[in-house]
């Protein structure tokens, strides 16, 4: 929204008033600092605008603005032609910008823990001090230099990722060197760390040789907390994310609920090993190479256990069709992670001899309540335009009675299958995870 | 940490492999993880308008949430205006697409038609 007002004020040069509820206005501050840059003249309603009914809605402008205090309309008219303040009139880059030593001030080991919890630098368990020696130790695990810049995030690309600074997150992490070149593809080419008001998580998914280098698990509680490797490959990327984007709770990470899984982000490896024939790994059907070795990072939310065993009146694949109308369907991205036993049930006893037959079969059988998918904020948000300006399917979507029935999983290569799991259940899960292409590691090396 | 140490975890002691040892042996030297990070470009407001009176106001929705998440209150703002201030013109649009996309479109509308001043959200 404040990209909206910037350009309006800028374009335009038409006097702007930012509305917004309360959620999102108390992160202003932050973002007139480090991504605006313009003193957007605000006015909060309260907290949620959107489901409310009509009267609520008439008695948000017949009440107060929550910045000013003042009656809502009022506060709109003098947002509008109030001259401006000094500060509103700052122009140019502040001096004032950050430095940030290489080194902390020496300090005891206690001292270092509070300090780096008191930064929100970590998960709020204990971390591993990265000193010189234990980085250098880390950056042994690479040919790259530690002054390499791997990616550049946040607004107007500021915050610089380097190899050093990689394996500064490694080693507090718990990471070892030899997981380090897996690391730094994550930190070159990952998606950010969710960060959104709604409780947006990662996954990720290891493919290729590597897996078993590094001793990833990929069979019994792959997705538990049993395995070195998987845990703290998974939490280097939850510190890295928090700090390569300065997430700091109330400050500028607002998720509402947050996420568990954001501890340590799904991070396991597929059992390839165990995969029926015909069944490619997850990095072969995003367009690697088995030889590859390669990292894959989803985006999602939702994820959803079969708990017991499968059935044979109602197989797996029935039941992981009925689960995944439970699911936004937006983007028509979902991902099945199952057990290596439910792969092979479904290829011996059901007929789906690749991952992709399986695929297709869900999303021709998908089908929820047209109000369902749009009954979602997230397909309402980002798709509803599409449907005003006739695009399909989202046009016939928007024209159908609320009842209708519609298929929105349109895409079969969105869903994605994966196997792992140790074969002691012929169980799954039905999550919305969404994937890019798979990162290639051995470039890290 | 005591409680830690008798669940059989206990940090490296120092000294013995920690690496970062100053003078001090009670005092270590770490990297710091922080990234450093420019502040924003300051850019000024535009000037304010003397009065709404007799202006036009776009209200601009960028369909947080939907379409139908906060038109209505554009709508009881419009209905506000009516009773109150009957000289003021008011526009309620909606962005071309999501509240993920800029409309160019419609800043330029807005340039070309000398709207007087807009109010864009609702955010939240």
């Amino acid at each position: 929204m404040s990209r909206y007002a910037r350009n309006i004020e800028l374009e335009c040069k038409v006097p702007t008033v930012g509305a917004s509820a309360s959620n999102v206005v108390r992160y202003k501050d932050y973002e007139l600092q480090y991504s605006n840059g313009m003193p957007i003249r605000y006015v909060a309603f309260p907290f949620p605008v959107a489901g409310q009914p009509k009267s609520v809605h008439r008695s948000y402008v017949e009440g107060k603005d929550l910045l000013s205090g003042k009656p809502m309309m009022q506060a709109i008219i003098d947002a509008l032609t109030k001259p401006l303040t000094e500060q509103e009139k700052i122009k140019g880059m502040p001096p004032e910008a950050i430095p940030e030593p290489r080194l902390l001030k020496p300090d005891t080991d206690a001292n270092l823990q509070r300090l780096f919890k008191e930064k929100e630098w970590t998960d709020f368990h204990p971390i591993v001090l990265p000193t010189e020696e234990r980085v250098a130790q880390m950056l042994k695990g690479t040919s790259r230099k530690p002054n390499e810049v791997l990616s550049r995030r946040g607004p107007g690309g500021a915050r610089e990722i380097t190899v050093e600074k990689a394996a500064v997150y490694a080693v507090m992490a718990g990471a070892k060197p030899e997981y380090f070149p897996l690391l730094l593809a994550i930190a070159a080419q990952a998606p950010s760390f969710g960060n959104s008001t709604t409780s947006m998580a990662n996954m990720i998914i290891v493919n290729g040789p590597i897996r078993k280098q590094l001793g990833m698990n990929s069979g019994t509680n792959a997705m538990g907390p049993y395995n070195e490797a998987n845990s703290t490959i998974g939490r280097t990327f939850t510190l890295a994310g928090k700090i390569v984007g300065d997430l700091r709770n109330n400050v500028n990470a607002w998720e509402s609920l947050g996420s568990s899984l954001q501890y340590n982000n799904v991070c396991f490896a597929e059992n390839e090993e165990e995969l029926p024939e015909g069944w490619e790994p997850l990095s072969v059907e995003l367009g690697h190479k088995r030889t590859d070795n390669t990292v894959s990072i989803g985006v999602g939310w939702s994820y959803i256990s079969s708990v017991g065993e499968a059935q044979r009146d109602h197989p797996p694949h029935m039941l992981i069709r009925d689960y995944m109308r439970s699911l936004s369907g937006n983007g028509s991205a979902a991902t099945i992670v199952m057990d290596p036993s439910v792969a092979l049930l479904l290829r011996n006893a059901h007929g789906f001899k690749t991952k992709s037959e399986l695929a297709q079969w869900l999303s021709k059988n998908v089908e929820v309540a047209a109000a369902t998918y749009w009954g979602n904020g997230v397909n309402a948000t980002a798709n509803t335009a599409f449907a005003f300006q006739g695009l399909e399917p989202y046009a016939t979507w928007k024209k159908v009675s609320p009842e209708t029935l519609i298929k929105p999983f349109i895409n079969a290569k969105a869903i994605q299958v994966v196997v792992a799991g140790g074969k002691t259940q012929t169980t799954w899960f039905v999550t919305d995870f969404r994937f890019g292409r798979g990162i290639l590691i051995e470039e890290y090396r | 940490m005591a409680a830690l140490a008798s669940a059989g975890w206990a940090p490296p002691a120092i000294g013995q492999g920690s690496g970062g040892k100053t003078a001090d042996p009670q005092l270590i030297t770490v990297l710091n993880p922080a990234i450093a990070s420019r502040m924003a470009e300051r850019m000024p407001l535009g000037p304010r308008i003397d009065t709404l009176e007799g202006k036009t106001i776009y209200m601009v929705d960028i369909q947080w949430g939907g379409p139908e998440a906060a038109y209505s209150v554009y709508a009881e703002m419009q209905a506000w205006f009516s009773r109150n201030m009957r000289s003021v013109k008011t526009v309620i649009r909606r962005t071309s697409s999501s509240m993920f996309a800029d409309d160019p479109g419609l800043i330029k509308e807005i340039a070309a038609k000398k709207v007087d001043a807009v109010i864009v959200g609702i955010a939240g």
